[in-house]
C-alpha cells in the first residue's frame, strides 16, 4: 500500500468516528425535552430586559471592580514579591499560596459571613460588597504571579541601561521595567479577566438583593419562580456573548506577539 | 425536511417507542390492590436532610426519622408494608421525574401542593398545613415585617417564603435572597440580615440553635402532599389517602405533629 494511500485511509477512519461520535450524541439527545426544558421560547422573552440591564450589567461592573482592584492589589505584591527586604517577600509569598490554594467560593462565604463575626465588622456594600472584596483579595493572588513573571521577563540589560544612564531604582521600575512588562502580560491578564468574569457567578452565595443580582443569580432565581431551566442557557449564552471576544483576542494578541519577537 | 433529518427523526421516534414500551411493563397487581415497585415495600423518595421534616437517624429502621419520614412509616404500617427511604435531589422530586422514572412509590419531601406540581403529579390530601414565619435576634425590637423599614430581610430563592415577603415588605426594606437556609441562617449569625422570613419549621429549628426568637407567623393557605406518579397509582393514592384519615382520626397524627412542631 502507498505511503499516501495509507495516509488518507487512517484521516478516513478518523473522520469517521469523529462523525459517529457526534451522529450517536444527536441520537441519543431527547430533542424535544430539551427545547421544552432549555430553549423555551415564551420564558427567554420574559427574560428580558432585566437580564440585561440589571444582571448582565451587574455581571461586567463586579468585574470591572473585582479588575481594577485586583490589578492594583497585585501590582503591590508583584512588587514585594521581588523586594530586596525579605519579610516583604516572604508575606507576599505566603499571601499568594495562600489565597491560590483556596476556592474562591470559601473565601467569598468568609468574607460574607465569617468575617462580620470574627471582628464585628461588615465590608462595605452589603454582601455583594463582601463578595466583590473576596474577589478582588483572590483575583490580586492571581495576578501578582502574572505580572512578577511579566517583570521578570523584561532582559536585566534594560535596567542596566537605565542604571548608566543615571536613573534611580524606583524611576528605572516606573518607567523602563513596568511599561515593557505590561506589554509582555496583556494576553495572560486578559484570560485573568474572563476568569473573573466567569467568577463573578459565584457571588450568589454571599446573598444579593433583586437590584444587585448576576447573570447567574439572576438566573437561578428565574428557574425556581417559572420552574424551567431556559434562564440559565440565556446566562450561558450572555456569558459567552462576553468571554468569546475576549479569549478570540488574546489568541490574536499572542499570535501577534509571537511574530514580533 | 431532508431525508437524512426524517431518517434520524424515525429512529429517534422508534427509540421513544421501544423505550416506552419498557416501562408499561411490571407486576400486575389484582384490583383494587396498589401497585408497587418492589412487593411488600413501600419505597419512599425525599430530599434529605431538611429537618424537622427529615434527617438521616441511625436507630431509625429505615436509616432516617422526622415528621414526613414519621407519617410516612405510620401509613405503611397500616398497609403491612416495609418503609424504604430514598434521598434524591428535589429538583426531580418536584417535577415529577423521580416517579416517573421509577425510582420510588411515593414522594414525601415537604412540599407544597402547587398547580405546577400537579400537572407533572398526583398529590395525595394534605398532610401538613405550611406557615411562614419571621426569624429575628433576641430582644433586637422587631416585632413584625413593618419594623423591617431601613433594614434587610434575608429569604431563601425561589421559596413561597421569599414570595410572600416580596409582596408583603414596607418599600424602605431591603429583601436579600440566599441559595439555601445555610447561608440564610448564617447572614443572620453575622448581622448581614437582622431578620429572617422562612417556613415556621425551619426557623423552630434556629430558635433552638441560638439566641433568635420567631417573632410572626403568617398563613399563606399552603398545605404539603404527598405524591405519586400520574398514571397507575390510583389505587394507592387512594390507600394513602385512606389512612393518612384514619392516622388523624386515631389521634395518632396528632402524636407525631406534637413530637416535631410544639411550640411549647
Amino acid at each position: 500500500m502507498k505511503r499516501t494511500t495509507k495516509t488518507r485511509l487512517t484521516r478516513g477512519v478518523m473522520y469517521l468516528i469523529f462523525l459517529a461520535a457526534v451522529a450517536a450524541l444527536v441520537l441519543a439527545a431527547d430533542w424535544a425535552a430539551i427545547q421544552k426544558a432549555f430553549f423555551n421560547v415564551e420564558i427567554a422573552k420574559d427574560a428580558f430586559p432585566d437580564v440585561i440591564v440589571v444582571a448582565a450589567k451587574n455581571t461586567i461592573i463586579y468585574t470591572a471592580i473585582a479588575f481594577a482592584g485586583g490589578m492594583v492589589f497585585g501590582l503591590v505584591l508583584a512588587l514585594m514579591k521581588l523586594s530586596p527586604v525579605a519579610p516583604y517577600r516572604w508575606a507576599a509569598t505566603a499571601y499568594i499560596e495562600f489565597f491560590r490554594g483556596l476556592p474562591a467560593l470559601l473565601v467569598i462565604f468568609t468574607f460574607a459571613f465569617a468575617v462580620p463575626i470574627a471582628f464585628q465588622w461588615r465590608p462595605p456594600g452589603g454582601s455583594a460588597g463582601a463578595g466583590l472584596l473576596a474577589l478582588i483579595i483572590v483575583s490580586a493572588a492571581y495576578i501578582a504571579e502574572t505580572i512578577r513573571a511579566g517583570i521578570q521577563a523584561v532582559p536585566k540589560g534594560q535596567v542596566e541601561a537605565a542604571h548608566s544612564l543615571g536613573m534611580s531604582g524606583s524611576w528605572t521600575m516606573v518607567s523602563v521595567v513596568l511599561p515593557q512588562a505590561f506589554r509582555i502580560v496583556i494576553p495572560p491578564l486578559t484570560n485573568e479577566l474572563v476568569v473573573l468574569i466567569k467568577d463573578t457567578s459565584l457571588l450568589f452565595i454571599a446573598g444579593m438583593a433583586i437590584q444587585e443580582q448576576e447573570l447567574t443569580t439572576f438566573a437561578r432565581d428565574s428557574v425556581s419562580s417559572v420552574g424551567n431551566s431556559t434562564p440559565l442557557t440565556i446566562a450561558a449564552l450572555m456569558y459567552l456573548a462576553v468571554t468569546l471576544p475576549l479569549t478570540r483576542l488574546v489568541a490574536y494578541m499572542e499570535r501577534r506577539g509571537a511574530r514580533g519577537r | 425536511m431532508s431525508p437524512r433529518k426524517l431518517k434520524t427523526l424515525s429512529i429517534t421516534a422508534a427509540l421513544a417507542l421501544a423505550l416506552s414500551a419498557c416501562g408499561s411493563g411490571g407486576t400486575d397487581a389484582a384490583e383494587g390492590e396498589p401497585e408497587l415497585l418492589s412487593a411488600g415495600e413501600l419505597t419512599v423518595c425525599t430530599d434529605a436532610p431538611y429537618k424537622p421534616f427529615v434527617k438521616p437517624d441511625k436507630s431509625a429502621p429505615s436509616g432516617y426519622s422526622g415528621f414526613d419520614i414519621d407519617i410516612a412509616a405510620a401509613i405503611a404500617e397500616k398497609m403491612d408494608l416495609e418503609l424504604k427511604v430514598k434521598d434524591a435531589g428535589f429538583d426531580g422530586l418536584q417535577s415529577g421525574a423521580s416517579l416517573a422514572a421509577g425510582q420510588c412509590d411515593v414522594v414525601v419531601s415537604a412540599m407544597t401542593i402547587t398547580e405546577e406540581r400537579e400537572a407533572n403529579l398526583d398529590f395525595s390530601d394534605p398532610y401538613y398545613d405550611s406557615k411562614q414565619s419571621l426569624l429575628a435576634v433576641t430582644g433586637s425590637g422587631i416585632a413584625s415585617l413593618d419594623d423591617l423599614d431601613g433594614k434587610k430581610l434575608g429569604v431563601q430563592q425561589g421559596t413561597t417564603g421569599a414570595e410572600y415577603a416580596k409582596d408583603n415588605v414596607p418599600d424602605g426594606a431591603q429583601l436579600i435572597s440566599f441559595p439555601s437556609d445555610a447561608e440564610l441562617y448564617a447572614a443572620l449569625n453575622s448581622g448581614g440580615v437582622q431578620a429572617v422570613l422562612q417556613d415556621l419549621p425551619v426557623n423552630l429549628v434556629h430558635t433552638g440553635e441560638g439566641e433568635f426568637e420567631i417573632v410572626e407567623e403568617y398563613d399563606t393557605d399552603e398545605s404539603y402532599g404527598m405524591a405519586v406518579k400520574e398514571e397507575g397509582s390510583e389505587d394507592l393514592l387512594a390507600a394513602i389517602n385512606e389512612n393518612l384519615q384514619a392516622l388523624k382520626d386515631s389521634g395518632d397524627y396528632d402524636t407525631i405533629y406534637e413530637k416535631y412542631f410544639s411550640t411549647k
